[in-house]
């Protein structure tokens, strides 16, 4: 049989690309995740200080 | 508060408490273990498949796929299973937590059921000539992944702190689960075109010359550290998101008129 090394070489591709694009889309999140907590945690000490329904 | 002269007792540590202990250091090693600990059997796998396995006779070098293509499948089958104990656990605690696990572990699981289909499909096409059949182990991964990515979907358009949509998707993940074992049975219920297993065969040898073997094993244990890894990250992401709509709803409230 031949050896089909095209084949080979594209079931090695669509894993590692999958594995990359996961991880970059990962990493993308935590820290957007984190951006958003650290405004989120500004903005509630901001309303702290002023009375409710302002 | 206790009585003059007597010293206050030291708070008693049960079994379940030095297990809870344990578990934390554990955790906390995470950061530093799981990484590097991943990086190197990951290229211990690569070197081992494209290098130390012998070529296969009848199908060539395309074998090497294997050594993708059976990790991926046990790495969701792990990934499932964390899914379907921590959604057990949510029902039970009604911790937030377990949801959390759970969500992150179904996302690994649905990438890894999306590789294993995917790497089966491009192996498939040269030896069976076709990309896809209708075959009883590759109907029921895709259901598989179905089940997930419909968890996953329903997940994404509600809140991510609501108890209740929380336990209906754990009671749908629980049963999305039963697939798993019809997934591992269907080469032996039915007559598919997907080989048999070669690897746990019971009280059988595994089907393969030792060298194969070996090298299979260690990728399945890369694989496998790669999918807690995985989760841990996923799951971090997942407390995250919580976190961000607790303090939504915190200035929600404040600023409420």
């Amino acid at each position: 049989m031949e050896s089909n090394l095209d084949f080979l070489f594209a079931g090695f591709a669509v894993f590692w690309a999958g594995l990359f694009v996961y991880i970059l889309l990962l990493q993308g999140r935590l820290r957007a995740l984190g951006r958003e907590i650290e405004q989120l945690e500004e903005r509630l000490d901001e309303t702290e200080g002023r009375p409710a329904g302002r | 508060m206790s009585a003059p002269g007597h010293a206050i007792d030291p708070p008693r540590r049960g079994p379940r408490d030095a297990l809870s202990a344990l578990l934390a250091r554990v955790y906390a090693l995470r950061w530093d273990v799981l990484p590097p600990l991943t990086g190197v059997a990951m290229m211990a796998m690569i070197v081992g498949a494209l290098i130390v396995a012998p070529r296969e006779l009848i199908e060539g070098e395309l074998q090497r796929i294997m050594y993708i293509h059976v990790p991926s499948a046990n790495a969701f089958y792990l990934a499932f299973f964390i899914v379907f104990v921590a959604s057990l656990l949510l029902l039970w605690t009604r911790d937030m937590r377990w949801d959390a696990v759970a969500r992150g572990a179904a996302t690994v699981g649905v990438l890894f059921t999306g590789l294993t289909l995917a790497t089966g499909a491009i192996w498939g096409k040269p030896i069976w000539g076709v990309w896809w059949t209708w075959d009883a182990r590759l109907t029921s991964t895709l259901i598989l992944f179905l089940i997930y990515s419909g968890y996953l979907l329903a997940r994404s358009t509600s809140d991510v702190n609501d108890e209740q949509t929380a336990r209906f998707s754990a009671v749908y993940a629980i049963l999305g689960f039963l697939d798993i074992p019809i997934i591992i049975m269907s080469v032996r219920w039915w007559r598919t075109l997907h080989p048999q297993p070669i690897v746990f065969r019971g009280l059988e040898r595994p089907a393969m010359p030792m060298e194969m073997f070996v090298v299979l094993l260690t990728g399945m244990a890369a694989i496998l550290l790669l999918t807690l890894w995985f989760i841990v990250l996923r799951t971090e992401a997942e407390r995250l998101a919580q976190r961000t709509e607790s303090l939504r709803a915190a200035i929600d409230r404040r600023e409420a008129p």
